[in-house]
Order: structure tokens, then C-alpha cells, then sequence
């Protein structure tokens, strides 16, 4: 029986290979039950091969599946209780949509009456009343997909996994089925595993994220917890946008602070090895403009970019490329080729190793 | 929803102007000529079917058109098709017509079947099971075909004598089932290859077996597939003749074989005849293609267009 003690979800030293290409390397997570959970990292890290390996359709080399507590590694896919949602949608382009709702149902022996009263059910939740007696092709990409996802959902799966459900759709569908899967994940409670590449969509949807690359998983956690304390430097270019500038640094040999492309800097950080060339990492957001007279670091601005309520500057700092987030009042007035003076706030820095990428400090 | 088909379709003749509709109508007609001349011979009698120049006109249209180039439509060629006296004088005699239609229809119709079901498994399995080497398996199979059937033709007679398959329904069938494997393979393969296979996981993940994804999800979408294959299959084996000639009886004698048969005699080649052996044999060909022809239209166009 499912526990609240067992995760929906776990995968243990999962490794697959096609030929020679390794697909996955040692992955491992758990899910937790009703949780929304993202698979992050950019396209062919393995975020499919790992879904076609929960639900079965891919048989893993070696590594563990459970579902709810239970070995489900060499289960039938038909008995593990998983839905998806693909990327390309795969209606059956010869069935009705009430037909594409019904398989699943048909497939598994349900009464004609239920599956009538199900597939009303699943119409009324995705608000699709009409067009039931039209084949897929005549409808929309957003009518598709909430077809795809009404199909997934009708057999109450115990996990549903979406496949990079959005990145088919234009940006504002984009948007509100963000908010649509959000609601029903709300309302239907079940357990969610959703394969994205996009940061915001991972960062805004996932309550618990693992963020991955080249067929593991380098570092799971919340949102906050990835943003403000990323593990290495993929994480810390991953996460955010724009993205954490990242400058070559060097620890003063008496630890007072660092010596940086534009001059030294004071940071809190303690202890740090002075013989290694490191990198210094800085969010965008935590730069400011230096207020008069307050001690500042003089840089020159190539690039504005208005995005409405905010823009991101660009500028030019001892030969190094950075980029700060302001608020559009505080942008009025910058133009390109201007000098700027900026304050980096010593407890914001992010310290890396260079020759790893592994985190030394992060951000107080 | 018919009227705003047929208002589509006036629309596009809008859209390609009468001067090229009518270009096209006139290359249609230079194509089908040919076709069109031996219909109307069918309905000759064998005097006008010899004139010269050729009377092409039904002499209806004698008011439009000169005497010498009308002539008076008779059904008498296709009466002769069944029944008529083979020396004159002669009671008329049954010609065994009837039975080398049915032959013609149950041989080409049962191999082109049996074919289109070896075939579309077999191309199921090189799409989605594939081989080591599967593209010389698929080559090897094609190469069957790259020689003349003259070539063949006398291993095939020694292998239907000593298999006592010469002459037999059974033979002719496999035979013609053989011939029409290849193809048969190469395009239901392609129409294979073009599914989504995301498809036909979606089916796995939501419980069917594979064969149930086989005939409830691929199946369905190549029926443009299949029928466009059988209609080829169907005038290739409809019209064969070499083999037909050298491997059937008397009981299984196929139409080309039996028309082929009806010339000479004591006036020659009687073209009227002739015109109606073929006229009725051009019947079935031309149903087929009508009644299958929407399906038709998309699986000679399939994979030629994005979807």
C-alpha cells in the first residue's frame, strides 16, 4: 500500500546505455508523494530517457525503479500506474478525441458506462466540452495538449510524467498551463515528474527540482535552495536569468579578500585557498548602482535592455563582461557608453573552485 | 459540408484560371486517347472498325460531323464476348468468357490480399524490428524484381512442373503473391517508417500489448497505405500476361491470356471484339481506383507533404 513514509518515487543508481552512448549515468532521486517534481538540465542530458525508464518503456542496464515502495524495475508497463504526457502530444491521429480520452479506459477492461462518465468528467476539468467528434489534427496546439494531458489524467495515475509539455506552445499558452498544471496537481493531488529545459518553468512549477547533466543528477532541491545555494558552477549558470556573472578571481594571500578583472574586493568568506584559481560568481540582482560618494567600482555600460518593468544592463568591468537587473526607474537616464559606478555587496558573492566547479562558499 | 467542398473546389478553379483548366483538359485527353478509341471500337461493327480515315463519331451526331466519319454503335461485340459461332454458319458456343473473368478477378484479387497481409507484417517487422544488415534484406528482396520476367521464366516452369503446380489456381496465385511481396513491403515499410512512434508509446504506457498497438494504432493510420498498394498491386497483376500464358490451364485461364487467344480465325483480327474484351476488362480496374481514389490520393502524396 502507498505510504506516506515510501516516496511515490525512487530511482537508485539507474544507468542505461544505447550502444555506445551512456543515456544515464548512476541517476538517483527520490519523489516524494503528491510532490511536483522537475527533472532541469538542457536537451539530451537524459530528462526522456529517464521518464521512458519510470514508465517502463525503456528497460534500464543496471539500478532500481520503485514505485510506492515497491520494486518496479522489470514491471510491466501496464502495472506500474503511469501516465505520460509527450512532448509532440502523440494523439492517435485516427481516433475522435472522446475515442483518445476512452483507450486507456478500453485497454483496461472499464465499463462502457464508466468510461462515459469519466470521459465527461475529464472534458469538464479541461474545460473541452465541444469537439468531441473531431480528430486531433483539426484542433489547436493548446487544445492538443490539454487532450494529451485529459488522457494521462482519465485513469487516475498513481504518477504522471510530462515530458516538456509546454515547449510546443506559444508563450502565452505557455503561461497559463503553467498555471493550469499547477491547479490540477492542486486538485488532483497526484504525483508529478516533469521533464523541462526552460529554468523559469522549472523554477516557478517545481516544488522540489533536480537539476541534471550528462545522465545524473548533480543537484536536487527547492528552488531557493538551488538559487542560493547551487552546489558547483553548472548549477549556478543553470539557475536564474539572466544568469550569475561569473569572473576568474584569486584569494589574497592574507585572506582579507579577493583579487577580482576589476580591482580587489573585500569578501566575508574565511579560509580560502590561496594557491587556486577560483571563480566568482554574482546574480545579477545583487549588483547595485553606487549611491554618491560611497566607494563603488567604475565600469562602462555597453548594452541596455528595456523588459518592461525591468531592464538588464550590461557593462564592461576591468575587461570583464557583467550584467545587473535594475528596476526600470533606476534604468532611466543609463545609456550605452556611459560610465557607471556599481557596489558588489561582499555577502552576495559566490565562491566556485575553477578546476571543478565545486562550490566553496556560497552567498551568506 | 458537401456545398462548401464543391464551393472550394470552384475556387480553385478561380484560382488556376479557365486557360489552364482547359490546357489540362486537353492533355488529359491526348493521355486517355488511346483508351478512348478502343471504347469506341467495342461498339463498332468490324467494317468500321476497319476504315479508314478512323469513324470515331456515333452517327447520332451525323448532322455535326461528315457520313464517312459516323458510324451505327452495335452491342453485338459484347454479346460476342460470352457467346458466338466459331466458323460461319455454326451454331453459337459458349467461349468461356465468363470463366476467365471470374479467374482473372479470384487470381489477381486473392494474391494482391494475401500479399498486402505477408507484406504489411513483414514491412511491420523491418520498420520496427530491425536486423543486422536490414537494408540488405530489403535490397535483396527488391532484386527479385530487377530482371525481366523472360529471364525467369523457364526455372519458374521447371519449378511449377515437378511441384505439379503448373496450371493450378494455387500456383498462379503464389506466384503473382511473390511478385507482388516486394513492393508490397517497400511501401508499407515506408508508411511505416513515417508513423510517430511517440504514438504508438503512448498506446504501450496506456496498457496495450504490442500486438494490440500493431492493429489498433498502426493499422488504421496506413489504410491510405494499403489501399494505394493494392491498387498498384492490383494492375500489375491484373494485367500480367507472360506468366499467365505459360502457367495456367484451361480452367485457370486469365483474361490477357484468353484475349490473346481470340486472334486470328477466318477475318483476321477482329478488333470489335477485341475492344470489347478489353472495354469489359477495363471495368474492375476502374472501379477499384474510383471507389478507393480519396484514399488513394493520400497514400501516393504520403510523406510527400508535412503533416
Amino acid at each position: 500500500m502507498a505510504s506516506e513514509n515510501n516516496p511515490a518515487l525512487r530511482l537508485t543508481n539507474i544507468s542505461k546505455r544505447f550502444g555506445d552512448v551512456v543515456a544515464l549515468e548512476k541517476l538517483t532521486f527520490d519523489v516524494r508523494q503528491g510532490g511536483f517534481f522537475v527533472l532541469f538540465g538542457p536537451s539530451s542530458v537524459g530528462k526522456t530517457t529517464t521518464l521512458r525508464a519510470i514508465c517502463g518503456l525503456e528497460t534500464v542496464d543496471s539500478g532500481s525503479i520503485e514505485i510506492d515502495g515497491k520494486d518496479a524495475t522489470l514491471a510491466p508497463i501496464r502495472d506500474r500506474g503511469v501516465a505520460m504526457v509527450f512532448q509532440s502530444f502523440a494523439l492517435y491521429p485516427h481516433l475522435t478525441l472522446s475515442e483518445n480520452f476512452a483507450y486507456p479506459l478500453r485497454e483496461a477492461g472499464v465499463s462502457t458506462n464508466e468510461i462515459k462518465k469519466r470521459v465527461g468528467e475529464t472534458v469538464e476539468m479541461l474545460r473541452l466540452s465541444h469537439r468531441l467528434d473531431n480528430k486531433p489534427a483539426t484542433l489547436s496546439g493548446g487544445e492538443q495538449q490539454r487532450v494529451a494531458l485529459g488522457r494521462a489524467l482519465i485513469r487516475h495515475p498513481k504518477i504522471l510524467l510530462l515530458d516538456e509539455p509546454l515547449t510546443n506552445l506559444d508563450a502565452k499558452l505557455r503561461h497559463d498551463m503553467r498555471a493550469e498544471l499547477k491547479r490540477l496537481h492542486r486538485q488532483l493531488g497526484m504525483t508529478i515528474v516533469f521533464a523541462t529545459p526552460d529554468e523559469l518553468e522549472a523554477l516557478s512549477m517545481g516544488e522540489d527540482i533536480a537539476v541534471m547533466e550528462t545522465g545524473h543528477v548533480v543537484q536536487q532541491g527547492t528552488p531557493d535552495e538551488l538559487y542560493e545555494r547551487p552546489r558547483n558552477l553548472y548549477v549556478a549558470a543553470k539557475i536564474g536569468s539572466p544568469h550569475m556573472n561569473l569572473l576568474e578571481a584569486k584569494a589574497q594571500p592574507d585572506n582579507k579578500g579577493l583579487d577580482t578583472p576589476f580591482g580587489p574586493l573585500v569578501v566575508h568568506h574565511r579560509d580560502l585557498p590561496a594557491d587556486e584559481p577560483l571563480i566568482m560568481g554574482i546574480r545579477p540582482t545583487d549588483i547595485k548602482i553606487a549611491k554618491n560618494g560611497e566607494p563603488h567600482i567604475l565600469t562602462k555600460v555597453r548594452l541596455i535592455e528595456p523588459l518592461g518593468d525591468l531592464t538588464i544592463v550590461s557593462f564592461n568591468a576591468g575587461g570583464s563582461h557583467l550584467r545587473i537587473v535594475l528596476s526600470e526607474a533606476d534604468a532611466i537616464g543609463i545609456q550605452p557608453g556611459q560610465d557607471l559606478g556599481v557596489v558588489i555587496a561582499p555577502e552576495y558573492v559566490h565562491l566556485f573552485r575553477k578546476a571543478d566547479g565545486v562550490a566553496i562558499a556560497n552567498a551568506a | 459540408m458537401r456545398w462548401v467542398a464543391a464551393k472550394n473546389r470552384a475556387k480553385e478553379v478561380d484560382r488556376a484560371g479557365w486557360g489552364r483548366t482547359i490546357a489540362a483538359a486537353v492533355v488529359s485527353l491526348i493521355y486517355f486517347f488511346p483508351v478512348l478509341v478502343i471504347i469506341i471500337t467495342a461498339f463498332k461493327k468490324h467494317t468500321d472498325a476497319l476504315a479508314v480515315p478512323a469513324k470515331l463519331i456515333p452517327d447520332a451526331f451525323d448532322w455535326l460531323v461528315p457520313d464517312y466519319l459516323t458510324f451505327s454503335p452495335t452491342t453485338e461485340n459484347f454479346v460476342n464476348v460470352f457467346s458466338r459461332s466459331f466458323s460461319t454458319g455454326a451454331a453459337a458456343q459458349d467461349t468461356g468468357f465468363d470463366l476467365f473473368f471470374f479467374n482473372s478477378i479470384f487470381i489477381a484479387g486473392f494474391s494482391v490480399l494475401l500479399a498486402l497481409v505477408i507484406g504489411t507484417i513483414a514491412a511491420f517487422g523491418f520498420s520496427r524490428y530491425p536486423l543486422k544488415g536490414n537494408d540488405t534484406y530489403l535490397f535483396v528482396i527488391l532484386t527479385t524484381r530487377m530482371l525481366p520476367a523472360i529471364v525467369v521464366i523457364i526455372p519458374v516452369m521447371l519449378m511449377f512442373r515437378v511441384t505439379g503446380l503448373a496450371g493450378t489456381y494455387t500456383g498462379i496465385i503464389l506466384l503473382y503473391t511473390a511478385f507482388n511481396l516486394p513492393f508490397t513491403i517497400w511501401m508499407m515499410k515506408s508508411f511505416f517508417d513515417e508513423l510517430s512512434r511517440d504514438v504508438e508509446d503512448a498506446a504501450r504506457i496506456d496498457g496495450s500489448s504490442d500486438r494490440r498497438v500493431f492493429f489498433k494504432i498502426c493499422m488504421p493510420q496506413v489504410v491510405a497505405g494499403l489501399a494505394a498498394t493494392a491498387v498498384f498491386g492490383l494492375i500489375l497483376t491484373w494485367n500480367e500476361f507472360l506468366f499467365a500464358l505459360l502457367l495456367t490451364g484451361v480452367e485457370t485461364r486469365t483474361v490477357p491470356v484468353a484475349m490473346s487467344q481470340t486472334i486470328g480465325g477466318d477475318i483476321g483480327v477482329r478488333w470489335g471484339l477485341l475492344a470489347a474484351i478489353e472495354t469489359l476488362f477495363l471495368i474492375p480496374v476502374i472501379l477499384v481506383t474510383f471507389f478507393l481514389q480519396n484514399q488513394l490520393l493520400r497514400g501516393v502524396t504520403f510523406g510527400t507533404v508535412k503533416r
